[in-house]
């Protein structure tokens, strides 16, 4: 179960913590659909938090699975996280853009 | 940075790419499937589909189940049963052959033969040899595309005009060298990381091939380097019987020894022989690090002859080597691993895809032919390979059990598909997608239906017994046929521009549609 939890902590804190970064530019505000530019100190803000989210993976991969196996499991979730971050982007993008289409 | 630097770059990157990469795209997607070439063998050798046994069968009673296999042979080898492999193996050489047979731990009896190479016999091997064994060509071949994957892989960076702006951008609804470059450039940044380390570690694995200088200029020959780095040990025979102490006793030492290590596999050197010698080598399953500690017990009396134990050099090339073989018990990373790996095979087919989607206007304008010779490459060598993999899968269950050189007409069955793939590509051209997709999507869904008619391992009847391999690898045939059949539909629902184009193309002139486009064009 402790294993479990880690293991999924370990990759929400990866998606959570692109998803941060993601929200430090505009153009993925835009993309969410909702046109913003975050201010000088947002964007040091998001990407901080984004960057203490991934230090938050590492920590528990760590954790879970000891120093070589848990840098392993940490490395290829930082992909992982990144790749789901992306999906996320491009389905929220993509069904806002079809339902806009629908409407009109 | 001078544009210079970053256009020559740009030209290596996509030469590299577009000569490279079907080679690359054969070994990514066979290094995916070797995740879990163990688990194939279960699908592929029904024989060996046995529930884990909590205690295996003594080690004298497999010893005599072997010689009397072996006969004379000077040497007899055993592996023993594992999670993923839950079968004991035998081996020894006879007439110059190396002979191998699984024997069921739980009975000591031996499992009768398939006649298959399976996962770890034809997939494994072909991800590292392209199975061409003449003059090693196989092996050089794939460490010059890994070679030039690495360079890909750093010019790649480099021609990247925007990497952290474009770093999360994906747009599917844009046209189609954009999305494919998107997609390029998303499974190329994200997942540079494991690229850049499965690509490296899968090069320092071969260093003895690939570096020979390295070891050639230290020890003077082969056997001295192996001594050394591995720890092989050899004495002479005594040319006397000699009285064999226990088998079981001599892995009991070597638990004892190793503090708790459990042996791997073990090799019985001079059997019968005074001088007989037990080596144990020491499984690696609970670490990344692929340790070569190697035991050499007297067989006679138990006593330790030669006792390796790692040295740093080693220890590091063992570790990437780890890093690449995964031969450890971790299903997350195994499974991570596996996804990885597609993304690589996405990364390589969508180079080739922008590569021919930004160039089919011009060169459909300025007369030139070079464009379909790709694109019957890419064709051949993408959906090409999955669809000879596949029928290596349907003829595992179509051909005959027993049959002779069973084994050779799976092999042909792959290397016919992959040749028919290819000349299908060349002469159907865009139509080609859809069809072999389509074909795809039929075979997928036929391997695991064969499967359970053959077998009766229907997906309920694995799924209640716990034969997770069998039931996961009908569940991943069932997956593909599911993405192949929606990425045909897809295909074919999109407007052609021309007669022979490739159904997945927009419409509309693609010249100058991006930045990248105009670079790489």
């Amino acid at each position: 179960m402790r294993d479990a939890l880690l293991l999924a902590g370990l990759l929400v804190a990866a998606y959570a913590g692109f998803g941060l970064l993601a929200l430090s530019q505009p153009r993925n505000w835009e993309r969410l659909g909702r046109p913003f530019r975050p201010a000088r100190r947002a964007v040091l803000g998001l990407r901080a938090g984004g960057a203490a989210l991934l230090g938050l993976s590492l920590l528990l991969a760590w954790l879970r699975d000891g120093p070589s196996f848990g840098i392993l499991l940490w490395v290829v979730g930082l992909t992982l996280g990144a790749l789901c971050t992306v999906a996320s982007l491009t389905y929220i993008d993509q069904t806002r853009k079809r339902r806009g289409v629908s409407r009109s | 940075m001078g544009a210079g630097f970053r256009a020559s770059m740009n030209w290596l990157h996509t030469w590299a790419g577009v000569v490279v990469g079907a080679v690359l795209f054969a070994i990514f997607w066979m290094g995916t499937l070797s995740v879990f070439d163990r688990e194939i063998d279960r699908w592929m050798m029904p024989e060996t589909r046995l529930a884990p046994v909590a205690e295996p069968a003594s080690l004298d009673r497999i010893r005599e189940v072997a010689q009397a296999l072996a006969g004379d042979a000077p040497s007899l080898f055993i592996s023993l049963p594992t999670e993923r492999q839950p079968v004991l193996g035998i081996g020894f050489r006879k007439d110059g052959e190396f002979v191998s047979r699984n024997v069921d731990p739980a009975t000591a009896t031996l499992l009768p033969e398939r006649g298959t190479l399976g996962g770890t016999g034809f997939i494994f091997p072909f991800h590292f040899s392209l199975n061409i064994k003449l003059w090693s060509i196989g092996y050089w071949l794939v460490g010059l595309a890994a070679m030039a994957m690495l360079a890909l892989l750093v010019s790649g960076v480099i021609v990247h005009v925007k990497i952290f702006a474009d770093f999360f951008t994906l747009r599917t609804d844009k046209k189609a060298p954009r999305v494919a470059l998107d997609l390029h450039n998303v499974t190329g940044v994200l997942g540079l990381p494991f690229h850049f380390m499965i690509t490296l570690s899968g090069l320092i694995i071969f260093v003895l091939v690939y570096f020979p200088n390295a070891w050639q200029g230290t020890f003077p020959d082969r056997a001295g380097y192996f001594k050394e780095a591995f720890g092989s040990y050899s004495r002479p025979k005594a040319n006397q019987p000699g009285d064999p102490m226990s088998l079981d006793a001599l892995s009991a030492e070597a638990v004892r020894l190793w503090g708790g290590g459990t042996p791997l596999y073990l090799r019985l050197w001079h059997t019968g022989d005074a001088n007989a010698v037990v080596e144990f080598r020491r499984s690696y399953e609970d670490r990344v690090t692929m340790n070569t500690d190697t035991l050499y017990l007297d067989a006679a009396t138990g006593a330790v002859l030669s006792r390796q134990t790692q040295q740093p050099i080693m220890t590091a090339q063992r570790f990437l080597s780890g890093l690449h073989f995964i031969q450890f018990r971790h299903w997350t990373l195994r499974w991570i691993y596996f996804a990885l790996g597609l993304s690589g095979c996405v990364l390589i087919a969508t180079g080739f895809l922008f590569w021919l989607e930004s160039r089919r206007k011009r060169h459909e304008k300025q007369g030139l032919k070079g464009l379909g010779v790709v694109e019957g490459l890419t064709i051949g060598a993408t959906t090409g390979i999955i669809l000879a993999t596949l029928s290596f899968f349907i003829a595992n269950k179509l051909l005959p059990p027993g049959m002779a050189e069973r084994q050779s007409y799976e092999a042909w069955a792959f290397y016919l598909l992959w040749a028919a793939g290819f000349a299908h590509g060349w002469i159907r051209r865009g139509q080609a997608w859809a069809e072999q997709s389509w074909a795809i999507a039929a075979a997928a869904l036929c391997a695991p239906v064969l499967n359970a008619l053959i077998t009766g391992d229907h997906l309920a009847r694995s799924l209640s017994k716990g034969q997770w391999a069998v039931a996961g690898m009908d569940l991943a045939l069932l997956a593909l046929a599911a993405i192949a059949a929606l990425t045909a539909r897809k295909l074919q629902r999109r407007p052609a521009t021309t007669s022979r184009a490739m159904p997945g193309r927009a419409q509309g002139s693609t010249r100058g549609s991006t930045r990248e486009g105009r670079q790489h064009a």
